[in-house]
């Protein structure tokens, strides 16, 4: 069989500029004009008189329509380059659904192994955007005050207390640097449980072949169980994922403080709760500290850290080199309910779940944020991610009711593991749709609260959920939660998929235009409740001018 | 015996009912198109010396499938494909082959059935894998509706065009087709309709675009001397073109199709305007089609197509300009992703005065067919077909 390359046809010239991104076309010597498709002989006037030249590989979009049943967001395109020919091709990796007639754009030649690159534009706006993207996560290792340095010490023994779905993924990032693992639960069989899961993800990597053979076995062999807490005497850092229970948490830790050795950076999974009140079990506040992973922890790039109020400096120092050293992207945080990353997550979940009270669908509300640029609507994300029980699991204490979420729990609509949860999924299958039973819980949750059921604006539904981020994230400003505005942006990319093209609530919001932002909030505090009350940043950006990326975190005035 | 290329007549036509052909070939859909149209004019198989095809036959070309229709007397062949547009210009060449004195009696089939082969979108019979364009192909799905979704998008930034102008033409083949019993869409729709129906690439909705069905159609074109020898209304072959437009290195203008330069040559051969025009079948694969061959045509200028298709326009007894009376390939049919020979076929019922009562022209001496076959914009071919009455 021919490989593509068979189509090279004397085209050398051009797929080698495309292999570094640069568009190279022919000009015939006779009509004085820049042709494509590069081919041999000039297509207007066949003269076979013809030299190669770079273009600029910037142009602007003459006309275009969003690729609708590709799993990729894309449009085609009819490009006009800067030197006047039209190219018929598509945008990619940039936000189609804003795109507008006479953007400019450049050339993106998509590298393929084994093959040649596709020809295809982004937008500049989106180069923009990835740029700002780039120097964002590079600045967010940078913590004023705590000099990086060689001099910070690594781990070299870890233990990780818990061999649930978190631990067991937190081991399998730990030892894949190198970095020994003792894996304590008081279950047995949660041990081995996760040894068995921690061996196939490593097998999966041979065959893969991102992991040798001697590697994975090197990785095994650095992994120990153990179901007594005095096995972490020997480790300089323990990670606690237990049950999310605060009394357990704080057992759990007077353990660790008792019997890890003195030095060792004693932290905790948690994702909602106060880790100063756990450090303050401890007899050593300074060393404890937050290491949220996000689920499968051996995938997900983003690693909050998160700075309780007596954290040392030594320890994030130690932290935040840990995050790199292990492949993830480590973000500090401060504390607060939902860390940076969840906080907005959950303002969002809460205020999708009040649309679908008021006559929004899953669908139409999931449809409006991937249109929004995101990779996965808020119902479909919560039916992968088990949403639908964690909800209704962390309620039972308090006793508090949700109608929705009990009416779905109660008819086994767990989200995708049971088949059904805000929609239901054919057998084998992750594509959700709307079934009768769902809505008619929707339509009884409406009818439950007295709420008349009305039809909900693509607008409406974006402002409400993704104004509402833009509010959260300028409270995490003023509050001081981060250490720069950016980082909110860079936690948004890497645990939530926010596209590095657009990126970022902060960014995001400073382009869209902080007063228009601001009025808009102001009408919806008065039509829906004080969630949508501005905060006091936006507000002072708005009347000052100023963006909310430059503002000074824990400065609201 | 020589004669002028404008003294052949098309004497057969036949649509087949069938819109979804389960358990029925292909060849046999050929087979049964080129038996309907000789008995609409009453010739046999014997009589047809010419033979045209395009890639739907079934087999190589035309070497299979003419033995499986039974024609034995051939001396003059053609399987011209430029796509949808392959039948006009299978009448453009049979009429020069008879003018040649080549041959006397030529059949043009065309059948496909996407539907019950589970074939889709795809043009059977054409293999796009050796396209030269291909290296230069995004990494996304290009399906032609984005190609027509881009020319209406900027028809639209240029000339200010709307959405529902657009589905006026769809509006337009809806009332055409509730006439017509073998439609595949006879429900009458409104500009509303159009612009609920789901977006499939925007601008165009859903019903902005045509049908998908299996069938066809077959016309036999005589000389002179044969035709008058046959008791039906004559349709003469006054006027032909055909052309090609494709990128020409990246120098096109995506909001003109190759209609012009077609359109053109059939009016001069015709020696006619499309003033003298009372009933077009224009192809309409999506709305945005018509709206530009019309133009292309010399229906209306350039960027006023929006308003020409309008307000019913394009309705029979209502508007200036009836075209697709059958209800077209937006309503109709629309057989093997290929439009060009139902296309003939309406100009044929209304030439000969034979459409439905409902939606028959007064004046029908003058009539048009006109398709575009490939993608607009980009690589296509226009063939235009003028027909005269008497
Ligand atoms: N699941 C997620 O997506 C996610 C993401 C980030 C953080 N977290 C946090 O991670 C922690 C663990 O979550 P999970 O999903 O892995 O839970 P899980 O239920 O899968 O695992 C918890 C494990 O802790 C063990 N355990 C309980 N009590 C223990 C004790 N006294 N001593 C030793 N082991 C004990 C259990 O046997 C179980 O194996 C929680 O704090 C959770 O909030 C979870």
């Amino acid at each position: 069989m021919e490989t593509s390359f068979s189509h090279l046809d004397g085209l050398e010239q051009f797929w080698d500029g495309a292999t570094e991104g640069k568009l190279t076309l022919r000009k015939c010597d006779d009509c004085d004009k820049l042709y494509f498709y590069p081919r041999q002989l000039c297509p207007m006037c066949g003269s076979a008189s013809t030299q190669w030249v770079v273009t600029s590989g910037r142009g602007s979009v003459y006309a275009h329509s969003i690729v609708r049943r590709s799993r990729r967001l894309a449009a085609t395109a009819i490009i006009e380059l800067e030197e006047g020919p039209r190219i018929p091709t598509a945008l990619v990796n940039c936000d189609v659904h804003q795109v507008q007639i006479g953007d400019t754009v450049e050339v993106s030649f998509q590298q393929k192994k084994d093959a040649l690159p596709s020809l295809a534009f982004t937008t500049t706006a989106a180069q923009e955007a990835r740029a700002y993207s780039e120097t964002a996560q590079t600045s967010s290792t940078s913590i004023p005050g705590i000099e990086p340095g060689d001099h910070t010490a690594d781990y070299t023994q870890a233990a990780v207390i818990g061999a649930g779905r978190m631990g067991a993924g937190i081991s399998t990032a730990l030892l894949l640097a190198d970095i020994p693992v003792i894996l304590i639960d008081q279950d047995p069989d949660a041990l081995n449980g996760a040894r068995e899961g921690i061996i196939s993800l490593l097998e999966v990597s041979v065959s893969k072949g991102k992991l040798t053979e001697q590697q994975a076995s090197q990785c095994l062999a650095n992994l120990n169980t153990d179901t007594q807490m005095q096995a972490i005497s020997g480790a300089d850092l323990v990670i606690e994922a237990v049950y999310e229970q605060m009394g357990l948490k704080k057992t759990i830790f007077a353990e660790m403080d008792k019997f890890a050795p003195k030095g060792a950076t004693l932290a905790t999974n948690t994702s909602t709760l106060d880790i100063d009140e756990i450090a303050a079990v401890t007899d050593r506040p300074g060393s404890v500290i937050g290491l949220h992973f996000f689920s499968p922890a051996h995938v997900m790039k983003l690693l909050e850290v998160v700075r309780g109020r007596e954290t040392k400096g030594e320890t994030i120092a130690r932290a935040m080199k840990l995050g790199t050293r292990i492949r993830k992207v480590p973000v500090l945080v401060g504390v607060c309910y939902g860390f940076v990353g969840n906080r907005l997550l959950l303002a969002r979940e809460k205020q999708a779940g009040k649309l679908l009270l008021e006559g929004a669908l899953p669908d139409q509300v999931d449809r409006v944020l991937r249109e929004f640029g995101l990779p996965m609507g808020t119902f479909e994300l919560q039916d992968m991610a088990g949403g639908i029980e964690l909800d209704y699991r962390s309620r039972q204490e308090s006793g508090e009711k949700d109608f929705v979420i009990d009416e779905l729990f109660a008819k086994g609509r767990l989200g995708q593991k049971t088949g059904k949860g805000y929609y239901s999924y054919e057998a084998n299958s992750r594509k959700p749709r709307l079934d009768n039973e769902a809505i008619s819980v929707f339509e009884a949750a409406s009818a439950h609260y007295g709420i008349q059921r009305r039809e909900i604006s693509d607008q409406e539904i974006q402002d409400r959920l993704i104004l509402l981020m833009v509010n959260e994230a300028a409270k995490l400003i003023e509050e001081g939660i981060v250490v720069r505005p950016s980082d909110i942006d860079v936690v948004w990319q890497f645990g939530y998929g926010w596209p590095n093209w657009k990126g970022g609530p902060v960014y995001w919001a400073d382009r869209f235009g902080l007063s228009e932002i601001h009025a808009r909030l102001s009408r919806l505090e008065l039509a829906c409740g004080d969630e949508f009350t501005p905060a006091a940043l936006l507000s002072r950006l708005a009347v000052e001018g100023g963006t909310l990326g430059s503002a000074t975190p824990g400065n609201s005035t | 015996m020589l004669g002028d290329s404008t003294s052949s007549y098309i004497v057969g036509a036949f649509e087949h009912p069938t819109r979804r052909a389960d358990g029925v070939s292909t060849a046999r859909l050929h087979a049964e198109v080129a038996q309907g149209a000789l008995a609409d004019c009453g010739l046999s198989l014997d009589d047809v010396d010419g033979y045209f095809c395009g890639s739907d036959a079934p087999g190589h070309g035309p070497l299979l499938i003419a033995e499986y229709i039974g024609l034995r007397n051939l001396k003059y062949i053609d399987s011209t494909e430029t796509g949808g547009s392959s039948y006009l210009l299978h009448v453009e060449h049979a009429v020069q082959a008879i003018a040649q004195g080549r041959c006397n009696v030529a059949l043009i089939t065309m059948a496909d059935r996407p539907i019950a082969g589970n074939a889709g979108h795809s043009i059977a019979g054409v293999d796009f894998s050796a396209s030269p364009d291909l290296p230069f192909m995004p990494p996304v799905p290009f399906a032609p509706v984005y190609g027509y979704a881009m020319v209406a998008k900027r028809h639209m930034h240029e000339f200010g065009t709307t959405s529902e102008q657009l589905a006026w033409v769809k509006v337009a083949a809806s009332h055409h087709a509730q006439h017509n019993e073998n439609a595949r869409l006879r429900q009458v729709v409104d500009v509303e309709d159009v612009l609920n129906s789901p977006m499939v690439a925007d601008p165009l909705h859903r019903l902005d675009c045509c049908v998908v069905t299996d069938g066809g159609g077959a016309i036999v074109i005589a000389r002179k001397e044969i035709a008058e020898s046959l008791n039906r209304p004559r349709v003469r072959v006054a006027g032909t073109g055909s052309a090609l437009h494709h990128n020409n290195g990246g120098w096109f203008d995506p909001l003109t199709s190759a209609g012009v330069a077609s359109g053109r040559t059939a009016f001069e051969e015709a020696g006619v305007t499309p003033r003298d025009i009372r009933y077009a079948s224009i192809y309409d694969s999506f709305t945005i089609t018509v709206l530009i061959q019309l133009e292309d045509l010399g229906f209306c200028d350039k960027g006023t197509g929006g308003r020409f298709v309008a307000d019913g326009n394009l309705i029979s007894g209502v508007g200036r300009m009836p075209i697709n009376t059958d209800g077209g390939g937006l309503c109709n049919n629309h057989p093997g992703n290929k439009g060009g020979m139902t296309k003939l076929l309406e100009a044929v019922r209304q030439c000969r005065g034979e459409a439905h009562p409902e939606v028959q022209v007064k004046n029908h001496d003058w009539v048009l067919a006109h398709g575009t076959g490939g993608i607009m914009p980009g690589a296509h071919a226009a063939g235009t077909v003028i027909l005269a009455a008497g």
